[in-house]
């Protein structure tokens, strides 16, 4: 028994249930036989993989499927070794670069090297060329990112490259213009309701519309985590009632309840105790990064109108040096006690005004 | 010097072997292993003063090749010490050396305590369980060995001492009968480890009481067995030597003495060679040794200086008050070698003296001028700072901190107020950054501290919240520990920021603190527990979770981000079969969180006032880089699990004192101390 999310992945490009159109265009793309190199970007479960995966399947037929973890282990000029894991089937490879840290430009030249030297043996019955499928080019680093396009170029012949982002700013212009830019937005929330009633359906359970509108609320639109929440509910109830709890992460609770710690209490006592609540969320794998976008988007929201653009410039701020930095925990901490300062006085000074 | 004494000694050695250390006494000419009681500091103290005499007769010539006009006095300084030879190679260390308690430059609580100890111990008939261990520490030529010697005197005991057998004795009783055969002495080596006669040692030291000999007194039949001196393999294997403590904690008849000095390098031996769980264990007594205060090495120096003044009639020339001053500073607390220097700077002629010490004349003089008019505690740190901070004097040593005194420095930040007349006022608008003067200089702290910047602010980062009351200054503390990791982050020039940052850091720190800005206001904060940073075990915990998920997950084809944020923890709430024993125990543990109000997982691991720093996780600040979210390349440190609290002790962050946290009454005793030299030193 698999997750939902994957036992019901639409597998061909003709069953996506959302972006239809730009479905078919993507068809008419790979018609040919060829295709240029892609750039597939847009928000974290909206699709792009699912895509990506049916235009392979498109292209090469049902033996993309098979897939194989590959341990690969690279040698870097400078001696070091890097181990890094990718998923291959005959045809395509899909890796993460960013696995491999500040090295990842020595991984991109060495697999796109190895993948497009070696030639398809029966290249009249299959396509002449491979895929490469790097994902998160967006962490890439600079230099790696200039090396990818040197390599883009010249094996252009022998090999694909397809790569998926989430958002195209981090990835340095030259690249941009040399690849196709697919955007797959967020399904709206109709059609988030749509997927869940129907995978529903499939499971031979009734959800009511009610839930399901919640569910994709809840989940931003992001159908991956409707998927798993839809699970989760249906795990923790069934027949399910349209005004059931919908389950959230541990993670995100805690991170409310930090929150509300913060807004409940200045001191430095309570700053302490926020620290360790960072440090545990941290500690459950939680970036820093989505722990500071947390944090701003429930402070906001319990926080006066008048303090919202200093908090939401200071979050900035911090964010900005959370990317720079080398110890996260410096500017989240930073980021806390600036806001408690602000908080407080705030208070203080709305608590004067009420006395007079 | 060596086919003679060598001679006579192996007469001696191929006799005894075993035997020879608990007779040593008795073949007194050999003399190496045990050392009269009443006798001057140790042998390291012999050797190093030897040394250093041996630097005088070295470096004078090159001095004076710089004066060519002075040169011409050279026989007749060189004649004159020759007549005087016998005096004067003996190093001042030794003959001057404390024969009483009076005499001893040591804290008068710290020499009770060992007093106190010794008399329980000493006293065979009351304490009959067990041999008792003692275990002095502290930095050298703070005293340890002469307050034992010292008190044994005192006592009436006699000390044995162990002493690291050179090669050639390698011997055990097995090859006892060889070695009449000259050329056994090469074959027997092999025989016995140093362990192995250490122990050996210990036993028959134990066993045995000094042959009663006519001329005794027969008083002396108590004894210390004292051991400065470990055998290599200690080092190496701490656990030998835990086993061989346990048998003569069993065993043991008389009380044995652990000499140990501190160092600031990471490897303390103490903490290496007894553990605290050992300590415990074995009811060790641990005495920790403060350095020498000022003002006691002041009497003790002008004591030498003046004794040797009139015995040499003039030839010695002896330092003024002002020079003796810098002396002491220069020695930052270790007495030996300012007597070294001491005896150095005297027999010099007086003008290369005078060379030597003028530049700090001229500023000893203005300080020593000032300090009446100075209020108290301003005095002595000013001068310290000033004489250390010069270049050191002859035989002077780099002065260190441990890092508890480092980071207290820096945390209490104590400040004097300006005197009436200098004031530096600030203008209106800015009268909030008004702060009085500083008593410590932050840069040269985290140089003392033998710490990178990085980890000290680590450090600082962990305890500063305790030393702050009020959420603003938090913030703006907070922000300039930001700043400093930022001004940090650039990897092409970190080497230079570094300094930068640490400076920004602690600084930041200090000036933020409304609290403690003026020093009329500077209340005491009382003692303050300091802990060990979580971060780097944060750091790791996370990357490695980081890692494991991503090798574990792999088949799911998920971006890191929403695998951990997605994926995971709603797996966590699916009762969803099919996943291998390695998965389900990773999503128990990371995904869920426990929802109680205040995390218990983090233990809080107390530093101690002699604990060296994290020195073991430096190896992975490179490795971090700039983007600490990424998994990067990051070898696993072995090193590492050290750093994982040892002592169990969970903590809320609002709780009190854990537990684990070494004797906080005795840290108090010891920044009380602190307080207690400044005080003495101004008296003078």
């Amino acid at each position: 028994m698999s997750l939902w999310v994957d036992k019901y992945r639409p597998t061909s490009l003709a069953k996506l249930d959302y972006h239809k159109e730009q479905a078919n265009q993507l068809k008419n793309l790979v018609q040919c036989g060829d295709f240029p190199h892609l750039l597939v970007y847009g928000p974290s479960g909206a699709g792009k993989k699912t895509r990506i995966m049916c235009l392979l399947r498109e292209l090469y037929g049902a033996g993309v499927e098979k897939l194989r973890i590959e341990h690969q282990s690279i040698v870097a000029p400078s001696k070091k070794k890097i181990e890094i894991n990718t998923i291959a089937s005959n045809y395509h490879l899909e890796v993460n670069p960013s696995d491999a840290g500040n090295s990842d430009r020595v991984v991109i030249q060495e697999l796109i090297k190895t993948v497009a030297q070696s030639q398809q043996i029966q290249s009249s019955t299959q396509r002449e060329f491979k895929v490469v499928l790097l994902t998160e080019v967006d962490r890439l680093t600079k230099d790696a990112q200039h090396a990818l396009r040197r390599t883009m170029e010249k094996y252009m012949a022998t090999c694909r490259l397809i790569l998926c982002c989430n958002s195209t700013s981090k990835v340095i212009s030259p690249i941009r213009s040399r690849c196709l830019a697919v955007r797959v937005p967020l399904p709206s929330t109709e059609e988030v309701c749509s997927v869940l009633v129907g995978v529903c359906k499939k499971e031979g359970l009734n959800l009511p519309t009610e839930l399901a509108r919640q569910i994709a609320e809840k989940s931003g639109r992001n159908l991956r985590k409707a998927l798993l929440m839809c699970e989760a509910c249906r795990v923790q109830q069934y027949p399910f009632s349209a005004d059931q709890d919908i389950p959230e992460t541990d993670w995100e609770v805690y991170l409310r309840e930090t929150a509300n710690a913060i807004v409940n209490q200045q001191s430095p006592q309570r700053l302490l105790e926020v620290r360790a609540r960072l440090y545990e969320l941290l500690t459950h794998c939680i970036p820093a990064e989505i722990i500071m976008k947390g944090l701003v988007s429930e402070l906001l929201s319990n926080c006066d109108g008048h303090l919202k653009p200093e908090v939401a410039q200071m979050a900035a701020y911090y964010e900005h040096r959370l990317q720079l930095g080398s110890k996260a925990i410096y500017h989240l901490e930073a980021f806390v006690a600036k806001f408690m300062a602000i908080y407080k006085k705030f208070m203080e000074d709305g608590l004067d005004n009420f006395m007079f | 010097m060596s086919k003679l004494s060598l001679g006579g000694k192996t007469s001696s050695g191929k006799l005894s072997s075993w035997v020879q250390p608990s007779f040593g006494d008795f073949f007194g000419g050999s003399g190496l292993n045990t050392l009269p009681s009443t006798k001057g500091l140790s042998g390291e103290s012999k050797s190093k003063a030897r040394s250093s005499s041996a630097d005088v007769g070295g470096k004078k010539p090159k001095k004076r090749k710089g004066e060519p006009q002075i040169s011409k006095l050279e026989p007749g300084v060189f004649s004159s010490r020759r007549g005087s030879e016998e005096n004067q190679d003996e190093p001042w260390v030794d003959v001057h050396a404390p024969q009483t308690q009076a005499e001893l430059a040591v804290h008068k609580k710290k020499v009770e305590e060992v007093e106190s100890w010794l008399r329980v111990h000493l006293d065979l008939k009351s304490t009959n369980k067990g041999g008792a261990v003692l275990l002095l520490t502290g930095p050298s030529g703070c005293g340890k060995t002469a307050t034992v010697r010292v008190l044994a005197n005192d006592a009436c005991c006699h000390i044995q001492e162990w002493t690291n057998p050179t090669t050639a004795e390698y011997r055990t009783d097995d090859s006892f009968r060889e070695s009449f055969d000259p050329a056994s002495r090469f074959n027997s080596f092999h025989s016995s480890s140093q362990a192995a006669a250490f122990q050996e040692f210990l036993l028959r030291a134990n066993k045995y009481n000094r042959l009663q000999m006519s001329g005794d007194d027969g008083a002396q039949e108590r004894k210390i067995i004292l051991v400065e001196d470990f055998p290599n393999q200690f080092y190496r294997q701490p656990g030998c030597l835990h086993d061989i403590l346990r048998r003569f904690v069993r065993t043991g008849r008389c009380p044995l003495v652990f000499i140990v000095s501190d160092s600031l390098s990471g490897d303390t031996s103490s903490r290496l060679l007894f553990p605290k769980d050992i300590q415990e264990e074995l009811s060790i007594h641990n005495v920790s040794f403060n350095p020498v205060a000022p003002t006691s090495m002041m009497k003790v120096l002008s004591r030498i200086a003046t004794v040797e003044a009139s015995k040499s009639a003039g030839r010695i020339s002896v330092p003024d008050k002002a020079a003796l001053e810098q002396l002491c500073s220069g020695s930052s607390g270790d007495i030996r070698s300012a007597i070294n220097s001491l005896q150095f700077s005297s027999f010099t002629d007086f003008s290369l003296e005078k060379s030597l010490w003028a530049s700090k004349k001229g500023k000893s003089s203005t300080s020593a001028a000032k300090p009446s008019a100075r209020p108290k505690g301003r005095g002595r740190s000013a001068k310290s700072t000033e004489g250390l901070e010069e270049s050191p004097a002859i035989g002077g040593k780099d002065a260190s901190l441990f890092l508890f005194r480092a980071l207290g420095k820096i945390l209490y930040c104590k400040r004097e107020s300006y005197e009436a007349g200098d004031v530096p006022k600030l203008p209106a608008h800015l009268s909030e950054h008004q702060r009085d003067k500083l008593l410590v200089d932050p840069e040269l702290v985290i140089e003392r501290s033998h710490m990178s910047g990085e980890f000290f602010n680590l450090y600082l980062h962990q305890n500063y919240m305790d030393f702050f009351s009020d959420v603003e200054d938090v913030a703006r503390a907070s922000e300039y520990l930001s700043d400093a990791d930022f001004l940090t982050a650039e990897w092409t020039s970190r080497s230079t920021m570094l300094e930068y940052g640490s400076s920004v850091a602690t600084r930041g720190l200090i000036h933020s603190n409304t609290a403690r800005a003026q020093a009329a206001h500077q209340s005491s904060v009382g003692f303050k527990p300091l802990h060990k940073p979580h971060w780097l075990h944060i750091n790791k915990t996370y990357r490695e979770n980081y890692l494991t998920a991503q090798s574990l997950f792999i088949s799911f084809c998920l971006t890191p981000v929403s695998l951990v944020t997605e994926l995971v923890p709603y797996l966590a709430k699916l009762s969803n079969p099919m996943r291998n024993q390695a998965q389900i125990t990773f999503i128990q543990d990371i995904g869920h969180l426990s929802l109680r109000r205040f995390p218990g997982r983090l233990k809080l691991e107390a530093l101690g006032d002699k604990d060296p720093g994290l020195l073991d996780l430096d190896s992975d600040h490179e490795e971090t880089g700039t983007q600490s979210t990424e998994p990067g390349t990051q070898t696993t440190l072995p090193g590492d699990t050290t750093a994982v609290p040892t002592l169990p002790n969970s903590q809320e962050p609002g709780g009190d004192l854990p537990a684990s946290q070494p004797q906080p009454t005795t840290a108090e005793a010891l920044l009380d101390e602190e307080d207690l030299l400044i005080e003495e030193y101004d008296s003078d």
